[in-house]
């Protein structure tokens, strides 16, 4: 071995090592350098690591709460959602409703401007007048009838009241009150009324004709709102009442006098001394003449009311006067009949009215008493002063009227089916006569029957 | 002597038995059948009292009082008529007529009483 390469080897090796342990502490500072910057950077992270921390807890917290909000909000949005559904529901039932309304709106008003056209059509249709008033009597409407019976046109009467436009006259002429017209009557009793005698209209023209009316209130539900009339034009009913009376009048006419002499004839033979059998067929068949005299002269007094012939003759009557002669007209009936008659009358009381008339009205009454009286019981008149009238009754003791029946007086021809005697020979037109009259002559008539205890017939004048 | 009583009605039977009851009381009784029967024989006598008929043929009784009147025959006159309205009665009255009677109301022994008042 040579000692200086191995001494060159040795000083390149330590050569190289010092290099090799400069470039270690090279290293080992830039390490350390690095080790600090890292160190710093360590730190720095550590530091950015914690408030990262802290942002992402917040952002935590954050986004809980924005989880339960949006839960709210998904709730409230569900919520907004059902109530649009419902909305929309509803607006599509709405519109339904609407056309359904709509709809049935139109038919309806269809239907009622239908109605309302065949109501109108009807009323202008109808033969007879009609006029319809408010509830003060003012013309509201009338048909093409009331225009053509009275001349007026609807336009020129409407809202005029009716007793200024259509005056209404009695059988002589005489105007009609306002107060007594059949629609103030109506109006003011809330009642239907009619016509019981004939009224006459005058036209527009003057020219009058009788007519027959009713008038009904109209009502809204209970409130009284007008009143409709309706009126018939009766000339040629009174045309055929007329000639039906005239011939009733010639027919009795000539009964009337061949019965006065008949009657007269068997009347006198009467008071001659005739055989026992004889006197009586003759006695009887005075009675018979008699009774249809009495028959004849009631028809002829009744055909007479029926056509408003009759004029009453209205005088002062002493009331026990006529009690008296009417009594004794009944003289031989009642001892006939074995009845019991009382008369009873304040003295000097006197009544205006038909003396004739209140005659036939109590002669009538009196003798319907004794007919419908069985033997043995009473009979009486009674006048007694009332307030500001004089009441006459006519009573008694006998068959009564069947409470059933009573309805049906005075009903022409109606006889009580409790009286089967043949001795009560009635014809049914007494108490129609005697009604009539009593209107005729302004009183008042009523009665109270029970059956087997009596009849009480009672008249009432004005004093 | 012997009073005179005209009776003009158109009823043969009613004629008769008015004759009858005056008769019976002592009266001379001229019967006419109708209102120009009664003329004549008023033309020739005038009578006490005339019973007169409104309804009659030919010629009635408001013809006939027309003709008392025109021909002043100044003679009571009782109407007997069946004619019971007031028009009639008015209408016989206003021509001097004394009574006006419906003979359906008069019984045979009520005429003679009244015909008796203008015979005194």
């Amino acid at each position: 071995m040579n000692k200086k390469p191995v001494m060159s080897a040795a000083r390149t090796i330590a050569l190289k090592l010092k290099v090799l342990a400069r470039e270690k502490e090279d290293v080992r500072r830039t390490l350390a350098v690095t080790a600090k910057k890292l160190r710093v950077k360590a730190r720095q992270l550590a530091v950015t690591a914690r408030e990262k921390e802290i942002v992402r807890r917040t952002l935590v917290v954050t986004a809980k709460k924005l989880r339960v909000k949006a839960k709210q909000l998904a709730v409230i949005a569900k919520e907004k959602e059902d109530v649009r559904r419902k909305l929309v529901v509803t607006a599509k039932k709405l519109k339904i409703s609407h056309q359904t309304l709509k709809k049935n709106v139109l038919e309806r008003t269809k239907d009622c401007e239908e109605l309302r056209a065949k109501d109108e059509a009807i009323i202008a249709s109808i033969g007879d007048g009609l006029v319809a008033t408010d509830q003060k009597g003012r013309i509201l409407v009338v048909n093409k009838a009331f225009e053509r019976l009275l001349g007026w046109k609807e336009k020129d009467v409407q809202g005029k009241y009716l007793s200024e436009v259509i005056p209404m006259v009695d059988g002589n002429n005489k105007t009609i009150a306002e107060s007594e017209r059949l629609v103030t009557k109506t109006l003011r009793e809330r009642t239907t009324t009619t016509t019981t005698t004939t009224m006459y209209y005058r036209r527009k023209d003057g020219a009058s004709f009788p007519v027959a009316i009713t008038v009904a209130p109209i009502f809204r539900g209970k409130e009284l709102i007008g009143a409709v009339k309706v009126f018939r034009d009766i000339t040629r009913e009174k045309e055929i009442e007329k000639a039906r009376s005239e011939f009733m009048s010639i027919a009795s006419h000539q009964l009337r006098t061949p019965l006065t002499a008949i009657r007269w004839v068997l009347s006198s033979l009467k008071r001659e001394n005739l055989p026992g059998e004889l006197k009586e067929l003759v006695n009887t068949a005075h009675e018979t003449s008699t009774h249809m005299a009495v028959t004849i002269k009631r028809m002829l007094m009744i055909s007479h009311l029926e056509e408003d012939g009759m004029e009453p003759d209205i005088a002062q009557v002493e009331l026990q006067a006529v009690l008296d002669k009417v009594a004794r007209l009944h003289d031989a009936h009642r001892q006939k009949s074995g009845l019991e008659l009382s008369v009873e009358c304040p003295p000097d009381l006197q009544v205006r009215t038909d003396e004739q008339l209140l005659i036939e009205i109590l002669d009538n009454l009196l003798s319907n008493a004794y007919n419908y009286t069985p033997r043995g019981g009473k009979v009486s008149l009674r006048v007694t002063e009332e307030y500001a009238s004089v009441r006459i009754d006519v009573a008694d003791t006998g068959h009564g009227i069947p409470q059933e029946e009573q309805q049906k007086i005075p009903k022409k021809f109606f006889r009580a089916s409790n009286i089967a005697s043949p001795a009560a020979a009635g014809t049914g037109i007494g108490l129609y006569m005697v009604y009539n009259i009593v209107r005729l002559i302004g009183g008042a008539i009523s009665f109270v029957s029970e059956q087997d205890k009596g009849t009480t017939f009672t008249l009432l004048f004005p004093s | 002597m012997g009073k005179h009583v005209l009776i003009a009605e158109d009823d043969t039977l009613l004629a008769q038995m008015m004759g009858r009851i005056l008769s019976k009381n002592n009266v001379r009784v001229t019967i006419a059948y109708n209102g120009q029967e009664a003329l004549e024989v008023l033309e020739k006598e005038v009578p006490d009292v005339l019973l007169l008929d409104v309804l009659m043929p030919v010629l009635d009784g408001h013809g006939v009082l027309q003709a008392i009147r025109e021909k002043q025959l100044g003679c009571p006159v009782i109407v007997l008529s069946n004619l019971s309205d007031r028009m009639t009665k008015e209408k016989c009255k206003k021509m001097d007529v004394q009574h006006y009677f419906v003979k359906n109301d008069l019984d045979d022994d009520s005429l003679w009483p009244v015909v008796e008042q203008y015979l005194r």
